[in-house]
């Protein structure tokens, strides 16, 4: 059961790289609100820090901020730092913090998003690549949180659907809660 | 208590977090290390370098899926566009279509000026061409009665005109003046009833006179029938009369008849300059001696005239120094009293007045 299970999530896990990864490349340069982009990356380290978490969410993340790195025109590396960092703290508890409920999520991603979308951005005003922080936030910041936050909706219903049915709960190494409770 | 999933004992379950968040922390460490080393190189690189490479690499490899995405994404941003234009507000709206409207006009001003600078550089042609000593004009207007075919020029006595002096466009004569103000000119044209200039078919020089008609129909005279002249062919100006240069193209034969018991063919002529579209035309003000016709040239005009002097006895054919006058009892001037031309002026001297 535990062997089916960690396949499965491998899987998904796999399944949603493949996903985000397509998405950033294939619909975010086209589709744009104002100055802002969405950011699948971003959607990519949040779900997987919070199914996955520990050492193999830092690394899926950290690779998650490469690849965006290398399909923009910024520094490579500034988004992967923001999103290793980022998801180190999220993926603390090694757990599907799916669990926790649709409301939980959202409010999580809402803040580490932003977290990391502003700075992102405030890192290019500060290397030069923007007006004034008035562009960064207005035009820039705002359009690009609210696009990735709408992009997120679909995935964290998907999740929390998921993990409230319990089908993808992967055995979590170092913790005794499952996820069905005691 | 049935337990699941083999999960560990409690008490070595927190030494196993520990262990498990240390392993993340050190790898987190490591992965920011890396990260900020990438960071400070690729910033480094100014176009060219290691990352921009792999960047390079990187979009070559993911075009297929960005190809994919652009055509996918068409129909939205097409939508996009579309719900753009319809929330045009009104202000943009009108501001859009008066810029449209203020593009239209200067379009327009741009193209007529162009034009003007091709018909303009196409005198000049004209000028260099034939070495006209001449002044440019503007037609400014045209004759107000069914009477005379005229037209109005810009230039008058004060720029140094006079009755008499011919007027050409980059396609060839057009007339002669024959009112003189100090700030206009009336030039009667080629196709006017009373005008008449001396011309000749440039391939036969068959000696005659370009005349108007009431109808606007140009013909050319005085070719008599022993003389070559065909559909098609060039006529120019003799330069007999030592008004118009000599070899100024005038018109093209359209038509060669010749009635029963006749001595001259029934010719005409189509004026190469187009009397409704004049814009800009020269006013030649002076001859040199190479452009007015020659000893030879009166000649050949006397000894082709005299062929018919016995049939005729015309006052025409009478002397000998006629055929070098190019104004005949039609009253067009050659502008004798312009140029003081001494050529054959014996019947023309006081011709210089309209009979229109």
């Amino acid at each position: 059961m535990q062997k089916k299970d960690a396949n499965r999530s491998r899987y998904g896990n796999v399944a949603l790289a493949a996903l985000c990864f397509v998405l950033q490349l294939a619909l975010a340069p086209n589709l744009a609100f104002g100055s802002g982009r969405f950011n699948f990356a971003v959607i990519f380290a949040f779900c997987i820090s919070l199914l996955v978490g520990g050492r193999r969410g830092v690394v899926y993340s950290f690779f998650a901020g490469l690849v965006f790195d290398l399909s923009t025109t910024g520094p490579v590396g500034l988004v992967a730092l923001l999103l290793t960092l980022t998801s180190y703290v999220l993926g603390l508890e090694e757990r599907n913090r799916f669990s926790d409920g649709a409301a939980a999520c959202l409010s999580s991603f809402a803040i580490s998003s932003l977290v990391v979308i502003f700075v992102y951005h405030l890192a290019m005003l500060a290397m030069g690549q923007a007006g004034s922080l008035f562009d960064v936030v207005v035009m820039r910041t705002l359009p690009s949180y609210a696009l990735t936050f709408v992009a997120y909706l679909p995935f964290n219903h998907h999740f929390t659907k998921d993990a409230a049915g319990g089908v993808s709960a992967r055995p979590r190494r170092g913790s005794h809660y499952s996820v069905k409770g005691l | 208590m049935p337990r699941m999933g083999g999960s560990k004992p409690r008490s070595t379950s927190g030494f196993r977090r520990t262990e498990t968040n240390s392993g993340a922390g050190l790898t987190t460490v490591l992965l920011v290390v890396v990260s900020l080393f990438m960071f400070t190189l690729s910033s480094q690189e100014a176009g060219s370098g290691f990352f921009t490479g792999v960047r390079s690499v990187f979009g070559v490899v993911t075009t297929p899926v960005r190809y994919v995405g652009a055509v996918a994404s068409l129909p939205f941003n097409g939508m996009a566009n579309v719900f753009h234009n319809l929330t045009a507000d009104e202000r943009t709206l009108s501001d859009l279509e008066a810029e449209n409207a203020s593009l239209k006009s200067k379009n327009a001003e741009l193209e007529e000026a162009q034009q003007t600078a091709s018909r303009l550089e196409q005198l000049l042609n004209v000028q260099s061409s034939y070495n006209l000593t001449s002044v440019a004009a503007s037609v400014i207007g045209s004759s107000a009665d069914s009477w005379s075919d005229t037209v109005t020029i810009d230039k008058g006595s004060t720029a140094g005109l006079a009755v008499g002096m011919c007027v050409v466009d980059a396609n060839g004569a057009v007339g002669q003046i024959s009112e003189c103000s100090p700030t206009s000119s009336t030039v009667r044209l080629l196709s006017d009833e009373n005008s008449s200039i001396s011309a000749m078919v440039q391939s036969s020089r068959a000696q005659g006179m370009i005349e108007g008609s009431p109808d606007g129909t140009v013909r050319l005279s005085l070719i008599r029938l022993d003389q070559t002249v065909n559909v098609g062919d060039t006529v120019v100006t003799s330069g007999l009369g030592g008004v118009f240069p000599k070899g100024l193209p005038v018109g093209e034969v359209t038509s060669v008849s010749k009635a029963a018991g006749a001595l001259y063919y029934t010719i005409e002529v189509k004026l190469f300059a187009n009397p409704e579209n004049l814009e800009e035309v020269l006013v030649i003000t002076s001859l040199s001696s190479d452009q007015q016709a020659t000893a030879g040239d009166i000649a050949d005009a006397d000894a082709q005239e005299s062929g018919t002097s016995t049939k005729q006895g015309s006052s025409t054919a009478g002397s000998t120094s006629s055929s070098a006058t190019t104004a005949t009892s039609k009253g067009a001037s050659d502008g004798s009293a312009a140029h003081g031309s001494a050529k054959g002026t014996s019947t023309t001297a006081s011709g210089t007045s309209d009979q229109g």
